[in-house]
């Protein structure tokens, strides 16, 4: 075996190694760890063995079913939105007459280098009682009184799934533009010439042909969701009533809010693999039936 | 083989170097702990971790100048950081069982008090049979630092609460400063809705998401979420029932503008669109932020709920000084701040003074400083009102699950605002918080 070992896949293996070291001390023993926590239970250093006595308390736990519902929620309601959303953008972007393309390309990504927290404190001050959004509303006359947005159960869902959608929707496009890029445009004169319509090409041939790249979208999208935190922390702190706190929130909640359980709180985060790890095969399992 | 040395040169040095990060945990420690190489090289200095440099920060650099005077080789070093990071920071190092690289002296927010002595046992200094004498301090401070029959810190500064009221504005809607004095809340309510009516300004502001009012209005009945015994408190407790009864009032009555956080909160009065606030004494500094309000302002005693025991007083927030008993300094923290803040008249009136800070040292109440007349507050002696009134202050035990209850009662809270029955909703938040808490 170690004569067919040459010496360049020798070289290349040394380059793997400290890599892997890092990783499996970095990634997998803590993942290993916290494992182990979430079988523990008590209050900070005070904790016992409990054996899964935190799993059967998660499956009867009306904060995390909150924190659940809450979220996946914001998933159902909010990605399918963005992705679409980054996929038409991405198209106009991609029409060859267009003009001044590089400035939309950037107006476009720029929400996506804002910083997590100060985005969510403009937002909720657009969205403040006697925000700029209500001024404008009333401005127009479209309301007569200032609605109470992060006050409101609805509303407030409504301007955290807005305000994510501002920040993501470009950092989505910029994958799909590259992807359309890729595009041989003979495919597209070769449709016009048979006579499809813009819109046929746009389903027929755009969508079919960035479908990796949507599938990749979606499954960091879901789970960029589902680790959902600053947002919903900065806008709302979960407000009003719990009707808009995630689970990364409750995890938050359990280790630095409340009295800490950190072993409840690991296996909380176990939840969200448990659920990133479904979704994603269950995304593959539909978008990527060849391979 | 050059090319090969030199690969398992890279090699070998990153492992090396990776191995090295592993092992050297105390060379790290000790630069870490800042505490440990000052007692080493002889000069007497503590840390400290507090937030908000220009009150807390400012209080102990006032004592370390006053502990000067007679130990001249004392010396301090105060972190500055915001209070989520250093809760945060704690939590962690404390759950990691790292003491090293934690500080001498930490501020500890009263309501986690319970909370992090009953989390980390062992972890901080036990003040009992120190010199400290404690009938000195409100007694409801002491209550909140005693765990156990122990006491654990130095009480410090107090949000005693009052009624900030806009005397102008009330006097336009026909009201004196005679009735605002030791009203109740529906009295005020009833006032709120004479000044909405005549002057077009709300009386109040309310936030569903934030517990300070429904906080205040337990306290100054002696209540509190949960019991000293750590139970939820929310069925068959008279306060708790009245309280929610007057929050939906508050709601219903349209005396109260709706905020979502703190910056509106504040704007709303420092523009002018309310007119009273209830919070505690340490609101004064953003009161007076509204230069142009000055003399316009007065304050009463807190409303009161009308239930047996219900006082015209109340409180909200405050802190207290721990000290982490690991700490290589701990005899001379521990020193340090029983001669100042656990003990001293001058560094009260010196806090008073030169920071706004209202401490819980009853000797001090009768000093010049706590007696002086504020012109923002129309020459109302309103330090020594505050220190009247937080002699009143109810005595409660804040229990290690604060956050936990307040977060259960925020759960039902906007339906209980939409009218659903009380009793109903309230063994609906008992259920939830006992399910938080097993």
């Amino acid at each position: 075996m170690g004569g067919k070992l040459n010496k360049s896949s020798l070289i290349g293996w040394q380059f793997v190694l400290l890599p892997s070291a890092l990783i499996l001390l970095f990634s997998f023993y803590p993942m290993i760890q916290s494992f182990i926590l979430s079988f523990e239970s008590g209050k900070g250093n005070v904790s016992e063995f409990v054996g899964l006595g935190n799993y059967s308390r998660l499956l009867s736990d009306p904060m995390f079913r909150q924190a659940l519902y809450n979220t996946i929620l914001y998933l159902i309601v909010q990605v399918p939105i963005m992705l679409f959303l980054g996929l038409i953008i991405a198209h106009l972007l991609n029409q060859p007459n267009l003009k001044f393309k590089g400035f939309y390309r950037t107006a476009i990504f720029l929400p996506c280098v804002t910083s997590l927290v100060s985005y969510s404190i403009l937002f909720k001050s657009m969205f403040a009682v006697d925000g700029i959004f209500n001024k404008l509303l009333m401005n127009m006359h479209i309301i007569n009184e200032p609605i109470a947005w992060l006050m409101d159960p609805v509303w407030a869902r409504v301007v955290i799934i807005a305000a994510i959608t501002w920040r993501w929707t470009g950092y989505n496009m910029i994958f799909y533009l590259s992807a359309m890029q890729n595009i041989d445009p003979s495919v597209y004169e070769a449709a016009s010439i048979d006579g499809a319509s813009k819109f046929r090409q746009f389903f027929s041939i755009t969508i079919p042909m960035v479908k990796p790249i949507i599938l990749f979208t979606a499954i960091i999208s879901t789970n960029g969701t589902l680790q959902l935190f600053d947002e919903v922390v900065n806008i709302t702190n979960g407000g009003p009533g719990n009707s808009t706190m995630t689970i990364s929130q409750y995890i938050y909640n359990l280790s630095f809010m409340y009295t800490p359980n950190f072993g409840y709180a690991a296996t909380v985060s176990y939840a969200i693999v448990i659920i990133v790890a479904v979704l994603a095969f269950i995304q593959m399992k539909i978008g990527g039936e060849k391979k | 083989m050059k090319k090969k040395a030199l690969s398992s040169l890279l090699v070998a040095g990153l492992m090396a170097s990776t191995l090295a990060a592993c092992g050297s945990n105390d060379t790290n420690n000790n630069a870490g702990n800042t505490t440990g190489d000052s007692t080493e090289g002889g000069s007497k200095k503590v840390v400290a971790w507090a937030w908000d440099p220009s009150f807390n920060g400012k209080a102990l650099n006032i004592a370390a100048e006053i502990y000067k005077q007679e130990h001249p080789d004392f010396e301090i070093e105060v972190v500055d950081m915001s209070k989520t990071d250093l809760e945060q920071k704690l939590n962690t190092n404390l759950a990691a069982g790292v003491t090293e690289g934690l500080p001498d002296i930490i501020l500890v927010n009263d309501p986690n008090i319970q909370k992090y002595v009953n989390s980390y046992p062992g972890t901080f200094a036990d003040f009992t049979d120190s010199s400290v004498d404690y009938s000195q301090f409100s007694q409801y401070k002491v209550d909140a630092l005693t765990v156990d029959n122990k006491i654990y810190g130095i009480p410090f500064d107090i949000g005693v609460t009052g009624l900030f009221y806009r005397t102008d504005i009330l006097s336009e809607a026909g009201f004196s400063a005679e009735d605002l004095e030791n009203i109740t809340w529906d009295e005020y309510i009833e006032i709120g809705k004479v000044v909405k009516e005549k002057t077009g300004k709300y009386m109040s502001t309310i936030n569903p998401n934030d517990e300070a009012l429904t906080s205040v209005l337990l306290q100054s009945a002696g209540s509190w979420y949960i019991t000293p015994e750590n139970k939820g408190n929310f069925v068959d407790n008279p306060a708790m029932t009245e309280t929610l009864r007057v929050y939906k009032a508050i709601s219903d009555s349209g005396i109260a503008k709706p905020v979502t956080g703190w910056s509106e909160f504040v704007g709303s009065f420092n523009s002018g669109d309310v007119a009273t606030v209830v919070s505690g004494v340490w609101q004064i500094a953003s009161i007076m932020d509204a230069a142009d309000q000055s003399g316009k302002w007065a304050v009463a005693p807190t409303p009161r709920l009308d239930i047996e025991g219900g006082v015209n007083a109340s409180n909200e927030g405050g802190s207290s000084w721990f000290v982490l008993d690991k700490s290589a300094n701990k005899e001379l923290a521990m020193e340090f701040l029983g001669a100042t803040i656990g003990g001293s008249s001058e560094f009260y009136e010196r806090f008073l003074t030169e920071a706004g800070g209202v401490g819980s040292y009853i000797p001090s109440f009768s000093s010049e400083a706590y007696q002086q007349t504020s012109e923002f507050f129309g020459n109302q002696a309103i330090y020594a009102d505050f220190t009247e009134w937080s002699t009143k202050v109810p005595g409660i035990s804040l229990g290690m699950y604060t956050q936990e209850a307040k977060d259960a009662l925020k759960n039902e809270l906007p339906s209980i605002l939409n009218g659903a029955d009380l009793q109903k909703s309230l063994a609906n938040i008992q259920q939830l918080f006992e399910q938080q808490v097993q």
